[in-house]
């Protein structure tokens, strides 16, 4: 798992989609944008691109060829395509917190607050659920994988902002309630772990019948 | 020792299947692994990797099951699979970087001494490699980690003639230790005469013999003779063809016997395929 992951990080994944967190981080001091888009650029951007690089390189051959577990496969490309959700994340909430220093609350849509990255890592766990499983059916076509995994983060992430807009009490929760957000956060890690976890599994079940 | 050990492979696909497919390779040996285009070479060698999910049949390597020590048996393999370029626009010392650490032995000075003796600079990117200095990459990459059978899927088409001569002296350098062994698939069976040890012909997804290199081509005859000879001995041929005044057929040398105007003379590899290949188009 350990070398595939090291070829998942050095040979699959360009070294720009590790510079991209950074880049789309920034966009965090947009003032009161819809801050959901700053991780749904790793959905539109690095992962369609990685799994193109992919097939067009014969990266399920080279893998499957070396020595090691077919499982091992499904698992390094999850935790390497996490890594980079985490990246975007973690630089998402450094430029968040600046954010809410030089602007405060956001008038219309979600403040990036504690609990909006907790909404923000169901949104990724959510992508996560069908991207695998349904990339993993063949291991090389991706365009229904990304597209689907994709409407699925794009709804939950426009039900949340929509939610919040017209719910008045979650309105209220979300800007006022801020000793309760991290609840909302730990809950949201917890739900990302479970959605990919699960993921995980059943992609490795469909891997089983692949060929190279 | 047996390196390689196949028993009743079978695996089927909508208009094609692998039949009972069953051989054999000794440590120290080459084996060339003929066949027309579409015969069933690529799959039995992608199955012998676990690469597609055959549906009967063992595949043992170094008298383990390959199934249940893929990543054990996998240490000891090296390939090359023509149609497969992976990672082309990389480096060849980045995707060697990778590469090594999968493997236990893996000997980095060995692999120094191949590159500079095959005069490969890892600087370049495998896209810019000529298709007989790929097949040497590949080559390097097997011999670095010491493998004990390497699997090489056509690597000799597309080269020129003096690329090929090389690299078939190459091979014969590589069983020297009498520990290696190559399973090479190729419908280039002139490379075959030069170094192959063994043979194994397969024909439409069944093995017809897998022998020693003269005893394959002498277990068959070429037949020879007027036509008017032909229904004589036409239910004893595999196939045959026939001009205005005579037929030439293949038959197995157990099955004919020298007779008067017929002429009989052992075939070359490519007379035996291009027969049953006839044959299998006559009963299409």
């Amino acid at each position: 798992m350990r070398n595939l992951l090291n070829k998942e990080l050095k040979l699959t994944i360009n070294p720009f989609f590790y510079i991209l967190p950074l880049i789309m981080g920034l966009l965090m001091l947009i003032p009161g944008w819809l801050y959901f888009l700053v991780f749904m650029y790793f959905c539109f951007i690095t992962v369609p691109n990685t799994l193109a690089a992919c097939k067009a390189q014969n990266d399920l051959s080279f893998s499957i060829l070396m020595p090691v577990q077919r499982n091992d496969i499904v698992g390094a490309r999850v935790l390497s395509f996490t890594i980079l959700e985490l990246l975007h994340i973690a630089f998402g909430a450094v430029f968040a917190v600046i954010n809410i220093k030089l602007y405060g609350e956001a008038v219309f849509f979600m403040t990036p607050n504690v609990a909006f990255f907790g909404l923000g890592f169901i949104m990724l766990g959510l992508f996560n659920l069908f991207l695998f499983p349904i990339f993993f059916r063949s291991a090389y076509k991706y365009g229904v994988a990304v597209t689907v995994s994709t409407i699925a983060a794009f709804l939950f992430a426009a039900g949340a902002e929509l939610l919040v807009l017209f719910n008045r009490e979650l309105n209220v929760f979300m800007r006022y309630y801020k000793g309760d957000h991290w609840l909302v956060l730990i809950a949201g890690i917890l739900i990302f772990a479970i959605m990919t976890y699960i993921s995980y599994r059943i992609s490795i079940i469909r891997f089983r019948k692949v060929e190279a | 020792m047996k390196i390689l050990e196949i028993d009743k492979l079978n695996k089927s696909y909508e208009k094609f299947r692998l039949k009972d497919v069953s051989f054999d390779l000794e440590e120290g040996y080459i084996m060339g692994f003929i066949g027309a285009n579409g015969a069933g070479k690529t799959t039995t060698l992608k199955s012998i990797l676990n690469m597609i999910n055959y549906e009967s049949g063992e595949i043992s390597i170094m008298g383990k099951n390959f199934c249940e020590n893929e990543k054990e048996l996998k240490q000891h393999i090296g390939y090359m699979f023509g149609d497969a370029d992976f990672y082309t626009r990389r480096r060849i010392c980045t995707i060697t970087d990778v590469v090594s650490k999968f493997y236990d032995n893996w000997d980095g000075d060995e692999y120094r001494r191949l590159m500079d003796w095959f005069g490969l600079d890892d600087k370049k990117k495998v896209m810019e490699l000529s298709e007989g200095m790929k097949v040497k990459f590949s080559l390097v990459l097997a011999l670095s980690h010491k493998a004990r059978l390497l699997l090489l899927d056509e690597p000799t088409s597309g080269l020129d003639p003096v690329a090929r001569d090389e690299l078939l002296e190459l091979f014969q350098k590589v069983v020297e230790d009498g520990r290696t062994s190559i399973l090479f698939s190729t419908h280039i069976t002139s490379d075959l005469d030069k170094c192959a040890d063994y043979i194994t012909y397969i024909n439409n997804g069944k093995i017809i013999d897998s022998k020693a290199l003269e005893d394959f081509k002498n277990s068959y005859r070429l037949v020879k003779g007027p036509v008017a000879k032909l229904d004589e001995v036409s239910h004893k041929l595999v196939s045959h063809k026939t001009s205005s005044f005579n037929f030439t057929g293949l038959a197995k040398e157990s099955e004919i016997t020298q007779t008067d105007g017929i002429v009989l003379e052992v075939p070359e590899l490519d007379d035996i395929m291009i027969y049953y290949a006839r044959r299998e188009r006559n009963n299409a």
